[in-house]
């Protein structure tokens, strides 16, 4: 009986916390469709005029266009600067290996607001560099740099290199063997190292404040239309429109995890 | 011999050159944008602003003024700010932990299905996830609502936006998600058959859990500890949107030293600090938390 009661309130337990972390993102779903002037309750009727001042507000595609285009590059950039230290620290043992394990895990290591702060003053002091989405782009990388390495690191290590000697053996030279053998295997891990590049580009607010200057990232505008609490209607329907970009990464992460269980 | 040397010598000059373009990428990218700018804090936290404009006049004041200025307030910030990462990594990991023992020992099928959908919360951006709860807990909020409507209030509750409890329960409801993961991995390696025998030996599930499940859960709870404790340190987002003047924390003072008052020189000085407790932290977890442990979490 007692045993039963545990078991339930575990259970009950766990889908509680779905449903509550859940919560803000249904309710700001919900809320971007709501007809009055400020987001909130009671609902007053169902409304579009909030998604159509976002879909033609200029600025606001604007930035949306630079998220994607900004978590883009980051995905690539820190994905093959990644994918090159992986195969060094997996492959080869050197002097001072154990250093550059340090200093791949050293954004992981301190604050986002640190990491961003030492690149601002040295960007814009030493480099005298203007802000710009190149910037965002470079501080992103050095936030998703650990987390693709280790992720490739892990893929590699499970790599069976018997497969690439049998293609040396039967003559494949190193491109060939790179590219039939390696990269096939590697795969799914290069997958998930791009995914997760993106998406710490995609939600960062922190590194891209500092960094970005007249073009700026949609979590920059959320961060700064809530702060002065002016356009909350705006804020609800931009913060909607993320919730349903997550959704689309979580159906592509499940549909991807399916497959690779099979 | 001499030419079985020369051979490998080549071979170990090959590796060399092959190691060398490999690595140096990202460690040129780490030590070059991550390294040498923390260096540069550094320098610019000794040196002093006349307006806007640094000037090179070396010295401690930043450091007095960080510990002394407004009777010690930015020192009390920096208590209450560490007391509050400490907090809220305890809180998070306390209601993680059940969802990870859930999916590992009583979900059969699906498991990473479940893990997956568990991430959705921590995927989306924190101004978004603020916003949702400004939506649920703020004053005009979903909560108020029904609270109104069941006739519980009578008018609007202010206290559960806009102070230190909102900035915590924010933080610790959106990085939960993050740690069931960590947690997850850890647990799904016990074996199994070791609580078994603790339960034929005759030991209660409580206390088989205390002496068994969490002690041998505790890398996942490092790791854990590891992911949150440190970007907490330097939160500004949250305690900004959410806080009000009592939910302040650390970070907003570099936030604003940087981007507010734009006075460089002290915000070098207090990112300094930050910097040295965060490696300090970072240091004594990672002789605990190896590097594959941390690659299973991800």
């Amino acid at each position: 009986m007692l045993g039963n009661f545990r078991e339930n309130s575990l259970k009950v337990y766990f889908y509680v916390f779905i449903a509550v972390t859940y919560l803000p993102l249904l309710v700001l779903i919900l809320l971007s469709f709501n007809r009055a002037r400020t987001p909130g309750f009671p609902l007053v009727g169902f409304t579009l005029e909030w998604w159509q001042r976002f879909f033609t507000s200029a600025s606001a595609m604007n930035t949306v266009q630079n998220s994607f285009l900004i978590g883009s590059a980051t995905a690539m950039i820190s994905t093959a600067l990644g994918l090159l230290a992986a195969f060094a620290l997996v492959r080869h043992f050197f002097r001072g290996k154990n250093l550059a394990n340090a200093l791949v895990l050293l954004p992981l290591c301190l604050p986002p607001v640190v990491v961003a702060v030492g690149a601002l003053v040295f960007l814009r002091t030493v480099l005298d560099l203007e802000l710009s989405r190149l910037t965002i782009i470079l501080g992103h990388t050095l936030l998703a740099l650990p987390f693709t390495t280790l992720v490739l690191i892990a893929r590699l290590i499970g790599f069976d290199r018997t497969l690439e000697e049998a293609a040396y053996d039967l003559g494949a030279n190193e491109f060939t063997t790179f590219r039939k053998i390696t990269l096939p295997i590697i795969m799914p891990g290069i997958f998930v190292a791009l995914m997760m590049g993106f998406i710490i580009s995609f939600e960062d607010v922190v590194v891209a404040y500092f960094l970005s200057g007249f073009d700026t990232t949609v979590p920059v505008l959320v961060f700064g239309l809530q702060r002065r609490a002016t356009g909350l209607p705006m804020v609800t329907v931009i913060s909607a429109f993320m919730v349903f970009i997550m959704v689309v990464f979580l159906i592509v992460s499940l549909l991807w995890a399916r497959r690779a269980a099979k | 011999m001499s030419t079985f040397k020369k051979i490998v010598g080549v071979f170990r000059k090959r590796e060399r050159l092959t190691i060398a373009w490999q690595l140096s990428p990202a460690m040129l990218v780490m030590l070059l944008f991550i390294l040498i700018p923390l260096g540069f804090i550094a320098i610019y936290s000794f040196g002093d602003m006349v307006g806007l404009r640094f000037i090179p006049e070396w010295g401690f004041h930043n450091y007095v003024r960080l510990f002394t200025e407004l009777d010690g307030r930015y020192l009390q910030l920096l208590l209450k700010s560490l007391g509050m990462s400490a907090l809220v990594t305890v809180g998070a990991i306390v209601i993680a932990y059940p969802v990870a023992y859930f999916i590992s020992f009583r979900v059969e099928k699906y498991k990473y299905t479940w893990l997956i959908l568990l991430m959705g919360p921590y995927l989306v951006s924190w101004v978004v996830l603020i916003m949702g709860w400004r939506l649920i807990i703020g004053y005009s909020g979903f909560l108020n609502y029904i609270l109104m409507q069941v006739g519980l209030l009578s008018e609007p509750a202010r206290g559960t936006w806009g102070n230190w409890g909102t900035v915590v329960f924010i933080l610790v409801i959106g990085w939960a998600p993050w740690l069931v993961f960590p947690l997850f991995v850890s647990l799904e390696k016990i074996d199994k058959n070791v609580l078994e025998a603790a339960a034929d030996l005759g030991a209660n599930p409580i206390r088989r859990f205390l002496r068994i499940t969490l002690p041998l859960s505790s890398p996942g709870l490092l790791v854990a500890t590891f992911f949150i404790l440190l970007p907490m340190f330097g939160e500004f987002v949250t305690p900004i949107l959410a806080g009000g003047t009592g939910g302040i924390m650390y970070g907003v003072l570099i936030e604003s030293a940087f981007l507010g008052w734009g006075s460089w020189a002290f915000g070098s000085a207090a990112s300094v600090i930050l910097m040295i407790i965060s490696l300090a932290a970072a240091t004594a977890l990672l002789r605990f938390v190896s590097l594959e442990r941390l690659m299973e979490s991800l």
